[in-house]
């Protein structure tokens, strides 16, 4: 009965299509295929915009080219200072089939922002590799590269999980994770009230200014920023030499909760 | 952004690289700076091919993984290629010099070569140009002919032939000239100069000796008339030319367009056809590089090139810099291989963007408010030296950081060393009162925010930067701001002076003040004033610039290569822009907004 009552429905309608004009019906023929090519290409925009990327940064000689090329092969290379982004597939844990893709920005001053740049809005999460050896004398660069990813506004939109990893740990004179975040806490402190002071750029929106990290009148703390923020102590050497494994177990804990 | 040239020496060594953009490798040779090597840069051709096609299965398809997990055994095939270039260059034998049997010298006699001074007057070889008169030209042909086969001539003072023998040695010389013409304009410079030295003659005119009475029709009293003027004949017939011209009437001016068209026409014709092909091939050319991946070559380029070229010196960034910027990114985009849909013009617009980018972000930027922090944690005052040419806006541009700073709760000691200028004090003067009457020592916890530190005009500079710094340290001023007097990059003891200046005070931050108006002359004045610094300090590292200060942003309007010329060549960030001559006109520089102003058409 079900099919014999759609029977003629069918049959009025093609009737109707037939007695319509036909130039009409290529009409919207066209447009239906423009409505689905639009479809297919949003969904493939949101795919490729899908934030799949976990990015290494860091000052140069930080040692994000050894960890990268660690955490994928396991095997110790010699790095020179990268001058290009490297990425590739990592798969996080054996068995979800949780794959990320890591991506090694070069550090040096006058490319780490264009590649940031280029590569902010694909993060899904950034691991912010520290000297732990050379920090006492860098630590006023440190904080400032860290400054500027964080106020960074496509970063703080997104919010993306931040690990900082307190490399170079089997070397003795390597500070601990405590003291790097308590030293960055005080110096971001400082930072944040000398970069909002700074003469406004120019053709910038004229009111605000780069954006303020943490809250007013309290002393900065990470726990104040609006993404996640852990710190962790690896080594990409590893304590054994070049022949033995990097420790990085922390390190890879955290890239399987994230991935 | 400096890939222009491929060579670069840091102590005793020298590396020269090569780019390969497809694959995106970098290719160093690094060889002692001392050793001339010739056959460098074939050997890096060498190995950039094999390696290349050794290893292309790797590259093009694992990707980063293929990198990192291959093992690229290349030392014996880099041995091989070594010890090929090595012999290719010991080929060619060296040139064996000839014997004195075979040279001209020999051939000559002993009383030929004798120098006989103090004769010939008249040959006043006056220059050195090639095209000197025939006779001294065979003159100098003998001295040039001794001296091509490699001798130093002692006699190169030149002949001094008897005149006796003129006829004999007149053919013989004009034989040597047209023979040695060539290697004997070099040693022709010295000859002119010898003979010069020997007595300098008083040169005879003609009607010199004639007096100035003569010559003076100033108080004749025939002035006008008709009876000095001797009669001449005239011939209106040769005066007025033509005939059968309408009298009063103005010609136009004739000219044969027949030929020159017909030539103009032939010459076009050729051309044409090849126009036509070169289209067609050209339309299915675009057609091909917009789909599919095309490498990108030099010629493809080189239009476009010279076209960002022109834009980038119109847009006043200085012009060697442009070139030399566009030759990077030339280097850069070599042999890459372009997406689908990009053109070659977008590329290289994109290539050249992001190199400029690069250029405006240098090195860590000068944060001044954290320094001033921590030279206060330290009780010693934080000091800032401004230098410039004259006119750019140091007074100017030191008055609005010092309002800055105090906005910020720094006090503020100015030192007035421009002894020079006329009213260089007082200004500085003025500029205290109202920044204290803006800022009242009330408001502020009962200390004066900015003081003048003056010794008046004429003074030593560096001697009052001292005693100003010194003050300041004992006063618990937090900022001390040294003005110095405008001066011209050529002017050497000023150079100097300035150099004096900031070797002795070791302020913290050198800031180079340069107004956005400059053009080509930014590059000579920051390379001369660099090395001025450079040259008279005695440190093991000298004080450079370490920032620069760009003044007068307001008057172009996106005219600003004058921001990215003073970058490429110190590499120091710019620290502040002043944009007007109140107080508030200071801003900090955004290379996105500079990068998009320089590439709108």
């Amino acid at each position: 009965a079900m099919a014999g009552g759609l029977e003629p429905h069918l049959e009025a309608l093609r009737r109707e299509l037939r007695v319509q004009d036909p130039a009409l019906l290529s009409v919207l023929l066209a447009l239906l295929a423009i409505a689905v090519t639009f479809l297919i290409w949003r969904l493939v925009q949101g795919r490729r915009s899908s934030r799949r990327a976990v990015l290494l940064l860091g000052l140069c000689d930080a040692g994000k080219t050894l960890l990268f090329a660690r955490l994928l092969t396991g095997r110790y290379r010699d790095t020179q200072t990268s001058i290009t982004d490297s990425s590739a597939v990592y798969r996080a844990s054996k068995d979800k089939s949780a794959n990320v893709t890591l991506i090694d920005l070069p550090g040096h001053e006058s490319l780490r922002l264009q590649f940031l740049e280029r590569f902010k809005a694909a993060a899904r999460a950034i691991v912010f590799v520290v000297d732990s050896v050379a920090f006492q004398r860098e630590v006023k660069d440190v904080a400032e590269f860290l400054y500027q990813v964080l106020v960074d506004s496509t970063v703080l939109k997104n919010a993306p999980a931040l690990l900082i990893a307190c490399n170079k740990q089997d070397v003795t004179m390597a500070k601990s994770a405590k003291l790097i975040q308590q030293q960055l806490e005080k110096e971001l402190n400082t930072l944040r009230v000398t970069r909002s002071a700074a003469p406004t750029s120019l053709d910038s929106p004229g009111t605000g200014g780069p954006a303020q990290l943490g809250k007013k009148g309290k002393d900065f703390d990470f726990s104040q920023l609006p993404m996640k923020v852990e710190f962790v102590e690896c080594s990409a050497r590893g304590s054994k030499g070049e022949e033995g494994d990097a420790d990085f177990e922390g390190l890879e804990k955290w890239l399987a909760k994230i991935a | 952004e400096r890939g222009g040239n491929n060579s670069f020496t840091h102590e005793a060594l020298t590396l020269k690289y090569k780019l390969d953009n497809q694959f995106e490798l970098v290719f160093v040779v690094g060889f002692q700076k001392i050793l001339t090597l010739t056959y460098v840069d074939k050997l890096i051709d060498d190995v950039h091919k094999e390696f290349r096609d050794k290893y292309r299965n790797e590259f093009q398809q694992k990707g980063t993984l293929g990198l990192l997990n291959g093992t690229f055994d290349f030392r014996d095939d880099f041995m091989r290629l070594l010890r090929e270039a090595e012999e290719s260059s010991k080929v060619r034998a060296p040139t064996v010099m000839k014997t004195f049997e075979q040279s001209l010298k020999s051939q000559k006699t002993v009383k030929c070569m004798i120098e006989t001074r103090g004769e010939k007057p008249k040959e006043k070889v006056k220059n050195k140009k090639n095209k000197g008169p025939k006779k001294e030209g065979a003159e100098a042909a003998p001295a040039a002919g001794k001296a091509s086969t490699g001798d130093k001539q002692p006699a190169a003072a030149g002949e001094k032939e008897e005149l006796t023998k003129d006829e004999i040695l007149q053919k013989n010389r004009e034989e040597f000239f047209k023979r040695h013409m060539k290697a004997g304009e070099k040693s022709r410079s010295p000859k002119p100069e010898a003979q010069k030295e020997k007595g300098k003659k008083p040169r005879v005119w003609d009607l010199g000796n004639s007096n100035a009475k003569v010559l003076d029709y100033s108080n004749s009293a025939t002035n006008g008339s008709a009876e000095t003027a001797p009669v001449e004949e005239f011939d209106p017939d040769l005066a007025l030319g033509d005939r059968n011209r309408e009298p009063g009437r103005l010609y136009d001016l004739e000219y044969e367009s027949d030929e020159e068209a017909e030539e103009e026409k032939v010459i076009q014709n050729p051309s044409k056809p090849s126009t036509k092909k070169g289209g067609l091939g050209g339309m299915f050319g675009m057609l091909k590089g917009l789909v599919g991946s095309k490498s990108l070559t030099r010629e493809d380029m080189d239009p476009v090139l010279e076209k960002m070229k022109d834009h980038l010196i119109a847009k006043n960034v200085a012009a060697e810099i442009a070139v030399q910027l566009c030759e990077s990114v030339a280097k850069k985009l070599e042999g890459k291989v372009m997406g689908t849909f990009t053109t070659v013009t977008s590329t290289v617009k994109q290539a050249l963007q992001e190199a400029l980018v690069q250029i405006l972000q240098p090195q860590r930027r000068v944060d001044v408010l954290r320094d001033v922090m921590d030279a206060q944690r330290h009780r010693r005052p934080y000091v800032v030296t401004f230098c410039g040419v004259n006119g750019v806006g140091k007074s100017t541009n030191l008055a609005k950081i010092s309002f800055w700073l105090i906005e910020n709760g720094f006090s503020v000691l100015i030192a007035a060393c421009d002894t020079f200028r006329a009213g260089a004090v007082e200004q500085l003067r003025t500029h205290t009162r109202r920044l204290n009457a803006l800022h009242p020592p009330e408001s502020h916890g009962g200390r004066t925010m900015v003081q003048l530190y003056e010794k008046g005009y004429g003074k030593d500079a560096a001697g009052i930067a001292m005693e100003a710094i010194s003050y300041a340290r004992n006063q618990g001023f937090d900022v001390v701001l040294v003005d110095t007097a405008g001066r011209m990059q050529d002017n050497a003891p000023l150079m100097t002076a300035l150099a004096k200046l900031i070797a002795v005070n070791a302020p913290d931050l050198v800031l180079f003040v340069g107004e956005a108006l400059v053009g080509n002359e930014a590059v000579d004045q920051l390379v001369k004033f660099n090395k001025a610094l450079a040259d008279h300090s005695m440190a093991q590292t000298p004080r450079l610039i370490d920032g620069i200060v760009l003044t007068k942003f307001d008057t172009i309007d996106d005219k600003v290569g004058a921001a990215i010329s003073m970058t490429y060549i110190t590499s120091k960030p710019i620290v502040f822009v002043g944009t007007g001559q109140t107080y508030c006109d200071l801003r900090s520089l955004n290379a996105k907004a500079v990068v998009a102003a320089l590439m709108k058409a």
